[in-house]
């Protein structure tokens, strides 16, 4: 006990809820103190217990379904953390789309592959990772949100398995930090409390980034400008329809690719497509966002 | 409906219950199945009050803490209504099925 009587066990709590956004801690933290320290009485406890570590778990669980809130789960959430929710969702599913682009690519090439013996060491088991972001697309839009995060794990299994092979590190990242970070939005965005998103329009934007890697997969090379023309085009509609969250969204995007670039510019390694790519890039990334005038709706 | 959502409004529909007693009262509800961390606790909390299930009661101090209670709505004692109903018929349909076997539908508890 401290001069104040508080416990250590108390200050030890206090200092996990920390984890919860302010604006709800101000409102809940005495209740949920009062709470935790109901049925721990004892003296020798109140000095040197610990939070369980199930109720850490519960309350980390928490944090994130309040930091990136889902406005119909809550009352008197502050617009920013229905906004922050809202964009960090539509990056995981910006992700996952490119993943699905991928994919597309990856079924052309290998059945290329497959008739011609030059290209037969192409061809290994592991390489069925790589659909892994179509099943969760399909899972996603199902409302499965487990097979869909596990699906989406396959890229970033492959990303870390192939981290050596590859010598270079430009392509590895341009194409593997965004499986990585689609993965982690779609972990954290899409918590017990998110909404399902919408399957009808979502199934087209799938259906055609399918269709783009299908024949993205016979022109090797040109993915990746392909990919930052698309994401400017999605980027000038964001703009003219006012969507907030898309705008927000793809700027993010915009920056996860932009991020090798960067690195390997200032390396000083040159590239004929490096330079038109990161034009496009940051045109994406700072153009502007109409602010929004109301808080996002809520489904 | 989640079965965690079901027992806290169960335990809210005989009388308005504070944090505390809402755990205590699903764990009994749940014969010690369910015990309800603080974190699950209140994201069930949240989502009854802002599907209008649940609401705000009034605030006590006990011992120097704060003890809010919170209460069923009309419509959470419908919801809680419209939910037995369907569980009852799945019971009802599981009951038949098994009296069908031959099996009884109840074993009793040593």
């Amino acid at each position: 006990m401290d001069e104040q009587g508080v416990s250590k066990l108390e200050r030890r709590y206090r200092r996990l809820l920390k984890v919860l956004p302010k604006w709800y801690r101000q409102d809940r933290e005495e209740e949920m103190v009062g709470l935790f320290l109901a049925d721990r009485s004892d003296d020798l406890d109140l000095e040197h217990g610990w939070p369980g570590w199930g109720e850490a778990a519960a309350m980390l669980g928490l944090a994130v379904r309040t930091h990136l809130a889902a406005g119909a789960a809550l009352t008197n959430v502050p617009a920013k953390a229905m906004w922050r929710g809202e964009i960090v969702r539509a990056l995981g599913m910006i992700g996952l789309l490119l993943g699905v682009f991928y994919a597309g690519a990856a079924i052309t090439s290998l059945s290329v592959a497959y008739g011609n013996p030059e290209w037969a060491p192409e061809i290994t088991w592991w390489r069925v990772l790589e659909l892994g972001p179509i099943v969760a697309f399909a899972a996603l839009l199902t409302g499965r949100r487990t097979l869909a995060k596990v699906a989406a794990f396959a890229p970033v299994v492959l990303a870390v398995a192939t981290v050596g092979q590859s010598g270079h590190v430009f392509l590895w990242g341009v194409f593997q930090l965004p499986a990585i970070v689609t993965f982690l939005c779609l972990c954290l965005g899409f918590h017990r409390e998110a909404p399902t998103p919408p399957a009808r329009r979502l199934l087209w934007w799938g259906g055609g980034a399918l269709l783009l890697g299908l024949l993205g997969g016979f022109a090797t090379g040109t993915g990746l400008l392909a990919i930052a023309l698309i994401t400017l085009v999605v980027r000038v509609v964001a703009f003219v329809r006012g969507d907030f969250v898309l705008g927000r969204a793809v700027s993010l995007f915009a920056l996860l690719q932009l991020a090798p670039l960067a690195f390997l510019l200032v390396g000083g390694e040159v590239l004929v497509l490096a330079l038109p790519l990161a034009v496009l890039l940051v045109l994406c990334a700072v153009a502007p966002v109409r602010k929004p005038s109301a808080r996002p709706r809520v489904s | 409906m989640s079965e965690q959502a079901f027992l806290v409004l169960t335990a809210l529909a005989e009388e308005p219950l504070h944090g505390y007693a809402i755990v205590q009262a699903v764990e009994q509800l749940s014969e010690g199945r369910m015990v309800l961390r603080v974190g699950t606790l209140y994201g069930v909390l949240d989502r009854l009050v802002a599907d209008g299930l649940a609401e705000r009661d009034r605030e006590e101090v006990h011992q120097g803490r704060l003890r809010r209670y919170y209460k069923l709505t009309d419509s959470g004692v419908r919801a809680l209504q419209a939910e037995v109903a369907r569980l009852s018929a799945n019971v009802r349909a599981a009951s038949a099925v098994l009296r069908g076997r031959g099996v009884q539908p109840w074993t009793s508890r040593a």
